[in-house]
């Protein structure tokens, strides 16, 4: 593979464990309202997140729809503007960097979105596609070696190479994310965002893409945030995972200690719903009572709280601050489960 | 064993298009009981949906067109049944609820409004004022909050499970026989599927109605059905009760799409291998080779299932597990 000489710089600048680390974000959307269009309230849709990520791992982000997820994902991107918090990739503060510079990072860190149909240009052939980022980037500049690279990416992603001639129509649900995955590739990136991207293929596809995502990871050594709210999908390709509720994440531990031994309710909850396909195991179920109150007016204390069927009065006054199982099991809840 | 309200047999759907006629669901045979729950699994394409728009009789035609097949109601041919008496049948004794609760709800008037159309359309003898109280008791059946006031809102005022549960309180109105659910959680999140999925169990157990529920989630399945048909390009490739389906799958696409699920288990071993997948992609409609349509991504594939030996057919390999293969798992 070529060497990148700009941005070298940062990738020689700081080694340390941690590829990203996500310090006090906030994301506030403005609503405005009367005929002034003054701002009248705002939805706080990430509040305070506060996480990591290793080199190499991939941290599982799960939540229900609303929760911030995908909003959480994109200021990491800068695709939405945070409000306030530092996003530090490889030690450089990427919500201070300039438009140029940005340009120049967000080479190294790549997004896969959810549906495979609305993300490709359908005027578009897929040589055009892949080419689009090399270009933008100024990669593989010779003809020669533009050529080769498009073949790899195809091959990365094991589609043929007559690929390239065609148009996104021509391909099924499976092969677009493909596709997708590709495009994210073609810039060489580190870091790459995956937003639920398997949600919308079928269950036998599903599992080719999340098997290619993995040996993708180990040959390119990415490292991935993994978006989704499929929990059996995250449990699998996860070393890390990442609950949200309302905009904070409310636990983060390993998948394998998450799963075993949660310790917020709400997690407690959210996996034991997920429904089991052995029909031989008779599950206890937690039914949650009601739906996710509104982020505009979030409830007073924990946000869990009026869902929560082990909340006491301290649940209610005050939003409880984050407490560790062990040293890599955090969570933030007053009446854990023991 | 309970009594059989509904029987469907051979049933052909076919779709004219520009590239010639496709065959959507081909000879599709099932039998429904009394307070039991059928699950129709299979992936998108498969022709689930169209099978139950086709009990239902909601077919657009054109395009499409129920070419063969019989579909028994009480021992009733619902097929040969003139519209004036079908509309008597359809969301009166076999009600249906869809995928996507926002776009099945009309935005333009209140959830109490669309209830009461229901039961005016089906039981003219209902005072207006009985329909509302009528209406309400519905509401508050399916687990809806304060229903006096939700009655009066509109469908934007509610969430998507909410919505989802208006949705099942309109198709229950007049307490049918059969609910087909085509994907009703699909669009939710895992804590309201859960609710729902609760819910239907809860009012089928109160009313007795039998259930086709149709998913693509094997999860769903395992926990709400007595009975499975798994599909794939129009065909019912198996068919048992739950339990020898999932413990012991006959058909290689069932054993396939059973292990392509990332198991959600605290015991599995955490040494993260691959997963075991279906090579290749579901074939196109318009060219499907000759014999088993599965053939091509089939791991058991012999000459046999290429059309040297016709199409595969189902036939009862143990009693009431039936699967239409040539060359079955062991």
């Amino acid at each position: 593979m070529t060497t990148q000489t700009s941005v070298e710089n940062y990738k020689s600048a700081d080694k340390s464990e941690y590829i990203l680390e996500v310090k006090n974000l906030v994301k506030r959307f403005p609503i405005k309202g009367g005929i002034l269009g003054r701002e009248v309230a705002s939805v706080k849709a990430v509040n305070d997140v506060t996480f990591s990520i290793k080199r190499g791992e991939t941290l599982g982000l799960v939540g229900e729809s609303g929760c911030g997820k995908t909003t959480l994902g994109r200021s990491i991107l800068r695709l939405i503007e945070p409000t306030s918090g530092q996003v530090m990739f490889d030690g450089v503060d990427v919500t201070k960097l300039g438009p140029k510079e940005m340009r120049e990072m967000r080479r190294r860190m790549q997004l896969i979105f959810q549906d495979p149909y609305a993300s490709l240009n359908p005027r578009m052939t897929i040589g055009a596609i892949l080419n689009e980022p090399l270009e933008i980037h100024g990669l593989f500049m010779g003809k020669g070696e533009r050529e080769k690279r498009l073949y790899q990416l195809l091959d990365y992603v094991q589609l043929p190479k007559d690929a390239l001639n065609k148009y996104p129509h021509e391909f099924s649900g499976g092969q677009r994310q493909r596709i997708c995955i590709a495009r994210a590739l073609a810039v060489e990136p580190d870091f790459i965002v995956c937003d639920e991207p398997v949600s919308a293929l079928d269950v036998s596809v599903q599992a080719q893409v999340i098997n290619l995502l993995m040996d993708l990871q180990k040959e390119l050594k990415l490292t991935y945030l993994f978006i989704a709210h499929d929990l059996k999908v995250v449990e699998f390709i996860s070393n890390r995972v990442a609950v949200m509720y309302l905009g904070n994440v409310v636990e983060v531990a390993n998948s394998a200690e998450i799963y075993g031994h949660c310790r917020h309710p709400y997690t407690k909850a959210l996996f034991s719903a997920i429904p089991n396909p052995d029909p031989t195991i008779k599950k206890e179920r937690i039914l949650l009572e009601g739906d996710i109150p509104s982020p505009m007016n979030p409830p007073p204390g924990c946000h869990f709280n009026p869902r929560c069927w082990q909340a006491t009065e301290e649940c209610r006054k005050s939003y409880p601050e984050v407490s560790s199982a062990s040293a890599t099991h955090q969570y933030r809840c007053s009446n854990p489960i023991q | 064993m309970s009594e059989k309200i509904l029987e469907v047999k051979d049933l052909v759907v076919q779709f004219r298009t520009d590239r010639g006629r496709i065959t959507a669901v081909n000879g599709v045979s099932f039998d429904l009981y009394k307070g039991k729950t059928l699950g129709i699994v299979g992936e998108s394409g498969s022709g689930k949906s169209v099978t139950a728009l086709a009990v239902m009789r909601l077919i657009p035609n054109p395009p499409g067109e129920i070419t063969s097949g019989q579909i028994l109601y009480r021992g009733q041919d619902l097929l040969k049944m003139p519209m004036d008496g079908m509309r008597k049948i359809r969301g009166n004794k076999i009600a249906m609820i869809f995928q996507e609760p926002m776009t099945s709800l009309n935005p333009v008037f209140t959830i109490g409004n669309q209830i009461e159309e229901v039961i005016a359309l089906h039981q003219d003898d209902v005072s207006s004022k009985d329909r509302r109280d009528k209406g309400i008791e519905l509401l508050q059946m399916v687990g809806i909050p304060s229903p006096e006031k939700r009655y009066f809102e509109y469908p934007h005022q509610l969430s998507g499970g909410m919505r989802q549960r208006v949705m099942i309180a309109m198709s229950l109105a007049c307490k049918p026989d059969i609910l087909i659910a085509d994907e009703p959680t699909t669009a939710l999140d895992v804590t309201i599927q859960a609710q729902i999925l609760e819910l239907m169990k809860k009012l089928q157990d109160e009313l007795g109605m039998a259930i086709i529920m149709i998913t693509h989630d094997l999860g769903v399945v395992a926990e709400t059905c007595d009975d499975v048909a798994v599909m794939y390009c129009g065909q019912m490739v198996e068919k048992s009760d739950l339990r020898s389906v999932f413990q012991k799958p006959l058909h290689p696409y069932t054993n396939g799409l059973l292990h392509s699920i990332p198991h959600y288990d605290s015991t599995r071993d955490k040494t993260k291998g691959r997963l075991p997948t279906i090579e290749g992609m579901v074939p196109s409609l318009f060219d499907l080779p000759p014999g088993c349509s599965f053939q091509d991504r089939c791991k058991n594939a012999s000459e046999d299932c290429r059309g040297k030996k016709g199409n595969p057919t189902l036939k009862a390999l143990a009693p009431g597990h039936e699967v239409s293969c040539f060359n079955p798992m062991n």
